[in-house]
Order: C-alpha cells, then sequence, then structure tokens
C-alpha cells in the first residue's frame, strides 16, 4: 500500500518527420559527402544565404541554381550560454549557441561553440568547425565551432 | 538523423513532452486500488442508476455527483474488438494484439476498453469471457493490467 494517486506524471513521445525539399536536400548533402557548406547567391543582390532558401527572403529571388562554396569558419555575431536543462536539447547544459557569419556569406548560421570557457566567448571573436566523422545528413554534420 | 526515402532526404526528430496530469477523487480511487489491491472500481449515478467506467466525478447525463462505488470483477464479455497489426511508435505492445470493449461483471451498463492478447486473435468473437492479466509490480496505471485473454473452456 502507497499513498493515493492524486498526479500522473508523464512524458508523450512524438516521433516525427520531416522533408529537406531540394535546396536544403543538396545543401545537408554536401555537408555529409563532400565536408562542404554550400551558399545560394540570390540571382538579385547578390547575397550568399547559408542556410540556403529557395528564395531570398529579401527580394523574393530566386536562388537555388547558384551555389557558392562558403568557408567552414568565421565569426561569432551573438551567442547565448544554456545552463538550463530542458527536454529536447542537443547535448546536457551548459552548452552555448552561436550566431556564425561564415566567411563568404552574407547570412547567420546558428550552431553550437564549445572547446572554450564560456565566459571567453565574445561577439567577434573567430571560430571553425568541428566536423562528424559519422555524417548522416543533418546540422551535426559539425559537431560544434571552436576558436580558430 | 537523415534518412533518403525514394531520393528524398527526411529529418526524423523526436519530440518529448513531459506533462503532469490530476486525477481528481474518482481516477485517483480507481488507479489506487488497481495498484494496491487489483480492484477495477466504476461508480454508479444515484439519479439514472448508470454505473460509469472509468469513474467519473459526476453522471453526464443528470448532472449529479456520482457517488456510489460499484466493485467489478476482473473478468467480464467482449462487446467489441478490433486487431491491430500495424507497428506505429508509442504502442504498449507489440502487434499482433486486441483491443476490445469489455463489459466487466458488476458493470451493467458501459465498457471498459483493454488490450486481449496471448490468445489466438483469429479466434477472438464478441461475447467470449475474458478475464485480466495483472502486472506483478503495479504503479497506478491503467497498464496495471497487463492485458486480458480469453477464459478457457
Amino acid at each position: 500500500m502507497g499513498e493515493p494517486i492524486k498526479q500522473i506524471k508523464r512524458i508523450l513521445h512524438v516521433p516525427y518527420e520531416w522533408s529537406y525539399g531540394n535546396t536544403l536536400q543538396k545543401f545537408f548533402q554536401f555537408t555529409r559527402d563532400e565536408k562542404k557548406i554550400m551558399g545560394a547567391r540570390c540571382k538579385n543582390c547578390g547575397k550568399v544565404l547559408v542556410p540556403p532558401t529557395k528564395v531570398c527572403g529579401r527580394c523574393y529571388s530566386d536562388t537555388e541554381t547558384d551555389w557558392v562554396e562558403v568557408k567552414d569558419h568565421g565569426e561569432v555575431l551573438n551567442f547565448t550560454v544554456v545552463y538550463l536543462p530542458f527536454p529536447g536539447q542537443p547535448t546536457k547544459p551548459p552548452y552555448a549557441y552561436g550566431y556564425i557569419r561564415l566567411d563568404g556569406s552574407a547570412t547567420t548560421y546558428p550552431h553550437m561553440i564549445s572547446n572554450i570557457d564560456f565566459d571567453d566567448i565574445k561577439v567577434g571573436m573567430r571560430v571553425k568547425a568541428v566536423w562528424n566523422e559519422d555524417r548522416k545528413g543533418s546540422l551535426f554534420d559539425i559537431k560544434y565551432f571552436e576558436p580558430e | 538523423m537523415s534518412e533518403e526515402k525514394s531520393g528524398s532526404m527526411v529529418l526524423k526528430g523526436f519530440i518529448e513532452i513531459p506533462y503532469t496530469w490530476t486525477t481528481g477523487p474518482a481516477a485517483s480511487k480507481f488507479l489506487t486500488a488497481l495498484r494496491d489491491d487489483k480492484k477495477i472500481w466504476a461508480v454508479r449515478c444515484p439519479s439514472c442508476k448508470k454505473v460509469y467506467i472509468p469513474p467519473q466525478e459526476f453522471c453526464g447525463a443528470c448532472y449529479v455527483d456520482a457517488t456510489e462505488w460499484v466493485e467489478c470483477a476482473d473478468e467480464g464479455t467482449i462487446t467489441a474488438f478490433t486487431i491491430f497489426h500495424k507497428e506505429i511508435p508509442e504502442q504498449p505492445l507489440k502487434p499482433p494484439y486486441a483491443y476490445a470493449l469489455i463489459r466487466l461483471d458488476g458493470n451493467p451498463d458501459t465498457d471498459l476498453i483493454h488490450i486481449i492478447t496471448d490468445t489466438d486473435l483469429s479466434k477472438l468473437k464478441n461475447g467470449m469471457r475474458v478475464k485480466a492479466v495483472w502486472k506483478e509490480e503495479r504503479e497506478g496505471d491503467i497498464l496495471d493490467i497487463k492485458y486480458f485473454k480469453p477464459i478457457e473452456g
């Protein structure tokens, strides 16, 4: 015999599938098969978008046929350190997320920043990608970014 | 992680949603009795006399508090069933198994939904007698009854 049950605590598991679509599929095939980060150049404004989108958000112009390789290193434009554990995290806290402008691109690429004391992360610092050996065609083809 | 399905890359993701559900007094008694006593309780509406399982706090037809507790047997009769062959995420068991509406002895009015397995499913029939198979380690969950199985003979 135990205490009367007054509350039920459960976890609802929701598996889902999401199709990348033409543009992101190509992007992730490049990261998976060639360890290359490819951006899409807008045919109107010429900006290189990473991750690529089929249509430039500023110009509404097609991008997808014009692929440009960008560097796997760049500059931290913004970051945040996560200390709070919550469900669905990619890894155990603490960890840092950064917005990274890869050299050769006009946009920011969100990823984790690691191998650094979090107090030392600064806006404007240079970081480079650490690639996963076992790449499956997802954001985690890159493990994280670390100081260059 | 992603995989390619007929040439298209598909990301397979997984969301976990933790939640807390407050049982209220009726479900509290129902679940606690499953765990502690291996007993199945229903309630009777004092006005229309209808018996409800799982128990609820009031009668939806009469809007009066359902206060009379009715003990059901852990065996009963199949009212309806369907056999599940397809594997889907988050199933309680590996298919094939059947979901059935079971009219427990002691409850003339409503059916408990539960699983029927550990038997030749092709021989299931409405009107067949079934009995609960209980878990040893019970935690106050409807699956403290593992499943129902037909009573032999």
